[in-house]
C-alpha cells in the first residue's frame, strides 16, 4: 500500500517494465540529452511522438502520468510567461509600455512547455516502471567499472537502497503516530505556524526513536547474515540484457537520428 | 438508546487509484452502553479500519457514524466532541510515547481537552491507578520503562481522557502471558468501575470468552455477527469458515458431542464446562 505514498513505482508487466534497469537508465539519460538538443518543433515532435509510444506501451494510465506533471506545473507556467515577454522576435502582437508580446515569444514559450513536460514525463517513466531497488542496483552496476572506488560505490548504492526501502515505512509510521496523537486530542491543523511546528513534537519524537531503533535492528540483522560490504559479494538476481533491450536502444537511436536530421534540415525554431 | 451506531458505513482506501480497496462494506451496528465488546476477525478483515471511524480519524466514504445520538461528521464541533468521547488506543501504543516523564505523557490527552491543571493531575493519577502505574514510574522517562510498563502508560494516556467509549486495538499483542492478563484485568476493572463502554480488538479466543459481554465478528469488510460469547462460539463451523478459532474448551465439548454425548456446545469457559460435566454425571452418564 505504501508504494502509493511516494507515488512513484507503478507495478506492471509491460515491455517497458521488463527492460533491463541499466538500459532504462542509460536510455532515459540519452533521451533527456536529445530533448535538449532539439532545435525546432519538428525535432521536438519526433521526441514527443516516441515518448507517446513509450507511454502507450508501458500501459500506465494517462491520469497517473498527468499526476507527475502536477508538482512542476508552476515552474512550467513561470518559464512560459517569462519567455512570452522576454523573447522579442517575429511579428509584434501586443504592446503595452515595456511589455511586448511577439509571435517569436509565443513559439518559444510553447516550445519550452513541451520540452519541460517531455522531460518530466520521460524521467517519471523510468521511476514508474522500475522499482526503487532496481534503480539503485542499476546505478550501482553502471558505476561498477570505477573499480578504484568500487567499495564506496557499493556503500552508497546500499545506503540509497535502504533509504528508498524505508521511505514508505517512515510515511506509514508517520501516519500511524499522527493518528495516535490525534486520538489523544492533538491538533495538528490549526494555529499559527509556530504552534503547528510545536504540535509536531509529539509526532516527531516517537518517529525518530522508532527510526533509530529500526536502524540498529537492521544493522544487527545484516551483520547476523554476514554482511560485510562489497568484497566478494555476488548477486542473487543477475541482470541480463535481452532482445527487448536491443529493440529499445534501436528505438531511441532512430529517434535520435531523426532529431539530428531534422535539426540540420530546419535550422529555425519553426 | 445505543451509545454507538453506524448507518450503512462504507469505507474505501485510495479511492480513484488502481489500489482502491473496500475495507468496510455497508456496516450497520448498534452498541449499547456498558458492554465490553470484543472485535474478532481475520487479519485484513477491516477491524482497525472500523474502529478508526468511531472517533472520526477516518471519514466514511458513505454512511454515518453516530456516537451518543450525534452524527459525528455533522460539523467541526461534533467531530471534536467525538475525539474526546471515544478514546482510541492503537496497536503497539508504546510507540506513541514522547514526553520527558510518564506523568507528562499521560497528561497529554487531558491537557488537549483544555482541562484545568488540577483536573489534569487528578485524571492522570486516577488513570495511573487503574493501570497499575506507580508514582515512581510516573516520574521516570517513559523510554526507561519495560515493555509492559510502557504499554500500561500508553493505555493510561487514553484512559485519562475518561472517554465514554474506550477502544483498544489488540492491546495485548506482543506481551507475555502475565502482561496480557494484567492488561485485560485492568481493562475490565476500568469498565466495571467507570461503567464506560469498552471495545477490544483481540485475536485470543480465550481472552474474548473470559472478558467480553458481546462479540463482534468481522469478515471480509462486513459484520457477520454481533452476539454474546456463548451464542457466538456455539457456531464453531461458521467461525472456522471466517478463518477464526473457538476457545479450546469449546473444541472439547464439540468433540464430545460428535462422539455422541448429549452435551451443550455453547460452552466457552472452564467453570461452565465443569458444570456441564457435573450435570451429565448427575443424569447418569459414566464419565
Ligand atoms: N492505510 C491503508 N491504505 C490502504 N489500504 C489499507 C490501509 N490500511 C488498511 N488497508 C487495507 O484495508 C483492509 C482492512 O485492513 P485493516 O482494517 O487494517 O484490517 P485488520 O485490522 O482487521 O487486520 C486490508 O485489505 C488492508 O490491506
Ligand atoms: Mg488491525
Amino acid at each position: 500500500m505504501s508504494n502509493i505514498s511516494i507515488g512513484q513505482f507503478f507495478p506492471g508487466n509491460s515491455i517497458i517494465h521488463r527492460l533491463d534497469p541499466r538500459m532504462k537508465l542509460v536510455l532515459t539519460f540519452i533521451y533527456i540529452i536529445v530533448i535538449f538538443l532539439c532545435k525546432n518543433f519538428y525535432a521536438l515532435g519526433v521526441m514527443v511522438l516516441s515518448l507517446f509510444v513509450i507511454v502507450l506501451v508501458s500501459k500506465i494510465p494517462l491520469k497517473i502520468i498527468a499526476k507527475s506533471i502536477k508538482p512542476i506545473l508552476i515552474i512550467i507556467i513561470f518559464t512560459a510567461i517569462l519567455n512570452v515577454f522576454y523573447v522579442d522576435k517575429g511579428n509584434m502582437l501586443f504592446e503595452w509600455h515595456f511589455l511586448k508580446v511577439t509571435t517569436g515569444g509565443i513559439y518559444t514559450a510553447v516550445f519550452m512547455i513541451v520540452r519541460i513536460t517531455a522531460l518530466v514525463v520521460a524521467s517519471s517513466m523510468l521511476t514508474y516502471t522500475t522499482s526503487p531497488t532496481l534503480i539503485t542496483d542499476g546505478i550501482e552496476q553502471l558505476l561498477s567499472p570505477l573499480k578504484f572506488m568500487k567499495n564506496s560505490v557499493h556503500t552508497i548504492a546500499m545506503m540509497m537502497t535502504i533509504a528508498l526501502r524505508f521511505i514508505p515505512t517512515l510515511v506509514d509510521e508517520f501516519e500511524k503516530i499522527t493518528n495516535a496523537q490525534k486520538a489523544r486530542g492533538a491538533d495538528l491543523e490549526t494555529g499559527t505556524l509556530l504552534e503547528r511546528a510545536k504540535a509536531l513534537i509529539p509526532v516527531l519524537v516517537p518517529l525518530f526513536i522508532t527510526s533509530f531503533r529500526r536502524a540498529y535492528e537492521l544493522a544487527f540483522a545484516m551483520e547476523c547474515r554476514c554482511y560485510h560490504g562489497a568484497e566478494g559479494r555476488t548477486r542473487m538476481k543477475v541482470m541480463k540484457y535481452s532482445k527487448l533491450d536491443v529493440f529499445a536502444s534501436l528505438f531511441i537511436l532512430i529517434s535520435t537520428g531523426g532529431v539530428v536530421a531534422l535539426n540540420i534540415l530546419f535550422p529555425h525554431l519553426i | 438508546m445505543s451509545i454507538l451506531k453506524t448507518d450503512n458505513l462504507t469505507f474505501k482506501y485510495s479511492v480513484g487509484t488502481p489500489f482502491e480497496v473496500t475495507a468496510l462494506d455497508s456496516v450497520n451496528l448498534e452498541i449499547e452502553e456498558g458492554e465490553l465488546v470484543a472485535v474478532i476477525g481475520h487479519t485484513g478483515s477491516g477491524k482497525s479500519t472500523l474502529i478508526q471511524h468511531f472517533n472520526g480519524l477516518l471519514k466514511p466514504t458513505s454512511g454515518k457514524v453516530i456516537v451518543d445520538g450525534q452524527d459525528i461528521w455533522e460539523s467541526k464541533a461534533t467531530l471534536k466532541e467525538a475525539r474526546f468521547k471515544v478514546g482510541l488506543c492503537f496497536q503497539y501504543p508504546e510507540y506513541q510515547l514522547f514526553e520527558e516523564t510518564a506523568f507528562k505523557d499521560i497528561a497529554f490527552g487531558p491537557k488537549n481537552m483544555g482541562l484545568s491543571e488540577k483536573e489534569v493531575e487528578e485524571r492522570v493519577l486516577r488513570a495511573a491507578e487503574f493501570t497499575g502505574v506507580t508514582s515512581e514510574m510516573l516520574d521516570k522517562s517513559p523510554f526507561d520503562l519495560s515493555g509492559g510498563e510502557k504499554r500500561r502508560v500508553a493505555i493510561a494516556g487514553v484512559m485519562a481522557m475518561e472517554p465514554k467509549i474506550l477502544i483498544l486495538d489488540e492491546p495485548t499483542s506482543g506481551l507475555d502471558p502475565k502482561g496480557r492478563d494484567q492488561i485485560l484485568h485492568l481493562i475490565r476493572n476500568y469498565k466495571n468501575e467507570t461503567g464506560s463502554t469498552v471495545m477490544i480488538v483481540s485475536h485470543s479466543m480465550e481472552d474474548v470468552a473470559r472478558y467480553a459481554t458481546k462479540v463482534l465478528v468481522v469478515n471480509k469488510s462486513k459484520i457477520v455477527s454481533y452476539d454474546t460469547p456463548p451464542k457466538t462460539f456455539s457456531r464453531a463451523e461458521e467461525l472456522e469458515s471466517y478463518g477464526l478459532d473457538v476457545p479450546e474448551i469449546t473444541k472439547v465439548f464439540l468433540e464430545l458431542k460428535k462422539r455422541g454425548l448429549p452435551v451443550r456446545t455453547d460452552v466457552y469457559t472452564l467453570e461452565f464446562g465443569l458444570n456441564e460435566l457435573k450435570r451429565l454425571r448427575e443424569e447418569g452418564f459414566k464419565l
